[in-house]
């Protein structure tokens, strides 16, 4: 961690699905210290782990099954974007930090992504997609990095 | 005292199920707790709540002796950190319990780490659960700090250039 007199100065917006992508992210808390951040999740159950990193968005679970959730879900996004305009988005996953991911970049915000512990053999869809507008991809099997460029591997967060 | 639970977002029948018919056949000296989210199936020879608040939760948690669940990475590391022997029966796609068959890669790749044991089917419950109980998890360093680290070097570097 650099130590600069600078005050620092990114506004961060978090996102992960409840359940592992939460608790993955949760892991990593002391990366963002000292940053303004907010966070989005999916289900009300998992509000009280995130709110000490500010507000808490919940936009509802969806997934590929359910196509009107998916729409829900995106503008709800949308939404969050458009209003907090963060610097950056870090994100654990799943579709909704994928959305948050792909709309946050057409605003500039620079990208994290670090994809889950138990996409063993293969990167997670979200993953696939964020893959190519991130700035950085981390992931948690050194087999992962090796298969796909643009992937980094320094850990795992398990 | 074994806690089983499934999570609370999506029903798990089979698992649920399956532990029950065994201990209903065989009967079972241990004490079963069960918290099942929206499975429909309700088990008759043990206790079950749909759901428990965070701190009730933990309490069962860090009481139980061993644990029973779907593959969720949210009990997987809780079990890790804690140490806790742990039966995982990953959710499958072709039954509709979850979109993709990701808790089946991670059951098979920590099982064979040796931090967890895995049954793939009900048929496999009751031969695992005899081994749960000797069962002694590996026990697993989390790098979580060293990715922490690269993430801060990389928003610092950003913040930095602003």
């Amino acid at each position: 961690m650099s130590n600069t007199d600078k005050p620092k100065s990114l506004r961060i917006c978090l996102a992960a699905s409840a359940g592992g992508h939460v608790s993955q992210l949760l892991k990593l808390a002391e990366s963002w210290n000292g940053y303004e951040t907010f966070c989005v999740t999916t289900t009300e159950v998992v509000r009280d782990k995130l709110s000490k990193f500010g507000v808490v968005y919940v936009v509802g679970e969806c997934n590929r099954q359910h196509p009107i959730r998916v729409i829900t879900v995106l503008l709800r996004c949308i939404r969050i974007i458009f209003k907090e305009r963060p610097d950056v988005v870090i994100s654990t996953g799943a579709a909704a930090g994928c959305m948050l991911c792909l709309l946050g970049k057409m605003l500039g915000a620079k990208i994290v992504w670090i994809d889950s512990i138990t996409n063993v053999e293969r990167l997670s869809l979200s993953g696939r997609m964020v893959r190519y507008i991130a700035d950085l991809f981390l992931v948690q099997w050194p087999e992962l990095a090796i298969r796909y460029k643009k992937v980094e591997y320094v850990g795992a967060v398990v | 005292m074994i806690f089983l639970t499934v999570g609370t977002q999506f029903p798990f029948d089979r698992l649920v199920k399956a532990v029950d018919e065994i201990v209903s056949k065989n009967g079972l000296d241990e004490h079963i707790f069960a918290q099942v989210g929206t499975t429909t199936y309700r088990p008759r020879n043990f206790e079950a709540v749909s759901s428990l608040e965070k701190t009730l939760f933990d309490k069962h948690f860090s009481e139980a002796d061993s644990i029973i669940s779907h593959a969720g990475m949210g009990t997987i590391m809780m079990a890790l950190e804690s140490g806790k022997p742990l039966l995982v029966m990953p959710r499958l796609s072709k039954y509709g319990e979850v979109v993709n068959d990701h808790q089946l890669a991670i059951a098979r790749k920590f099982e064979q780490l040796g931090y967890l044991l895995a049954a793939y089917g009900a048929e496999d419950v009751t031969e695992k659960m005899k081994q749960l109980k000797s069962f002694v998890p590996q026990d697993r360093q989390s790098e979580a700090k060293i990715v922490a680290d690269r993430i801060s070097i990389f928003l610092n570097e950003l913040s930095d250039s602003k």
